[in-house]
């Protein structure tokens, strides 16, 4: 499956957004999906935020004394953990907000593609999943910088879910540019938008699919599935720029 | 004695799961934890605690799931529920039977107020 116009020819299955208040082909009310989808997004919040609030409490309740043993260093990373959810979680929220109304700037610029990548494994928290990169030569777009700094780093978590190893694959094939992210097996509906029921993540990264497939779309590319690997497809610019 | 009584925590978010198992057990609680509702099956019955605090959305069975086959399974042996959720939604934790809702994010206070409160007296027997 393939979403976004794309820089090939017509996907044979293109998922698109709903409009909001449409009302989806399985004869929901009007805003019934968005309504789900906002309240799975308040339920993966509200979770980090609980311990955040909760292990600031219990440290502000600790004498002095013990804040510096082994219960306070534990409940200090807790909050810090829970924080860096609900950060994670609002940025990806609401730049998934801005691309629904179109409501961000873009600023077009040549990027190498290998450069991005290793800022992105360069910027991984201890313990997160390894990432192998395996670029030949200049692999080069025109891009938003952002947007795609924040695709990249979604699929790169999508792949990396449960701790499994990513192994990242960029080359230009044409016209195209290709990038491939191998590692824990991908399915479509990751790339969908999750309805309330679904269980946590515990990284705070729930929403990594829907913004990858948003900001595929805004960069005019193309995601896909391919054999359990997201491929991530952008036009290559008409010129290449410096190496750096 | 409050502080001998045996709680069930049961969430599938590891944080959730050890900050409320911290704030028991600072209380003097004696805690077991659970990730989903087939672990809560299971720690029930191996320990049969005297409150269970149960999140509702989990993977492999979910709250509901779980208080289903724990009516099923023990009939008028009856653990009292609290639902702990992020839902905001307390009529599901009525429709399960359970005697509280909690919705994240709680206070500490409010949650030991109810724990306590639930917990008076002398834990339910367990079934022959």
């Amino acid at each position: 499956m393939e979403t976004g116009p794309g820089p090939t020819a017509a996907p044979e299955h293109e998922v698109r957004q709903p409009d909001r208040g449409e009302v989806s082909r399985n004869g929901e009310a009007p805003g019934a999906h968005r309504g789900a989808y906002l309240g799975f997004v308040a339920h993966e919040v509200r979770n980090p935020l609980s311990t955040a609030l909760w292990s600031a409490e219990l440290l502000a309740r600790m004498p002095a004394t013990e804040r510096g043993g082994a219960r306070g260093e534990k409940l200090s990373a807790m909050c810090l953990r829970s924080l860096a959810r609900v950060r994670q979680l609002v940025e990806d929220h609401f730049l998934c907000e801005r691309l629904d109304v179109a409501g961000l700037p873009f600023r077009p610029e040549p990027l190498d593609v290998r450069e991005l990548l290793e800022a992105i494994v360069a910027r991984r928290p201890p313990g997160s999943p390894t990432i192998e990169l395996r670029i030949a030569g200049l692999v080069a777009v025109e891009a938003d910088r952002i947007l795609l700094e924040r695709t990249l780093d979604a699929l790169a978590s999508l792949a990396g879910r449960e701790g499994a190893p990513v192994i990242v694959d960029a080359a230009t094939e044409e016209a195209v540019v290709r990038v491939t992210f191998s590692g824990h097996p991908g399915t479509w509906e990751l790339l969908e938008d999750p309805r309330k029921g679904s269980p946590g993540e515990p990284r705070g990264r729930a929403l990594a699919g829907p913004l990858a497939r948003r900001a595929t779309a805004a960069l005019r590319g193309a995601l896909r599935v391919e054999e359990g690997a997201f491929v991530l497809a952008l036009p290559a610019p008409a010129y290449t720029p410096r190496a750096p | 004695m409050t502080a001998r009584h045996l709680v069930l925590v049961v969430d599938d978010d590891p944080d959730i799961l050890d900050a409320i198992c911290d704030i028991l057990l600072a209380e003097g609680y004696r805690v077991v934890p659970a990730r989903n509702g087939l672990e809560a099956l299971e720690r029930v019955r191996a320990e049969w605690p005297a409150l269970i605090l149960l999140d509702l959305m989990m993977p492999v069975m979910d709250g509901l799931s779980f208080a289903h086959a724990l009516r099923e399974g023990y009939g008028n042996h009856r653990i009292p529920i609290v639902v702990i959720s992020a839902d905001g939604n307390p009529a599901r934790a009525a429709s399960i039977g359970a005697q509280g809702y909690l919705a994240k994010p709680f206070d500490i206070d409010t949650l030991l107020v109810q724990i306590a409160s639930m917990t008076a007296g002398e834990s339910p027997a367990a079934p022959a």
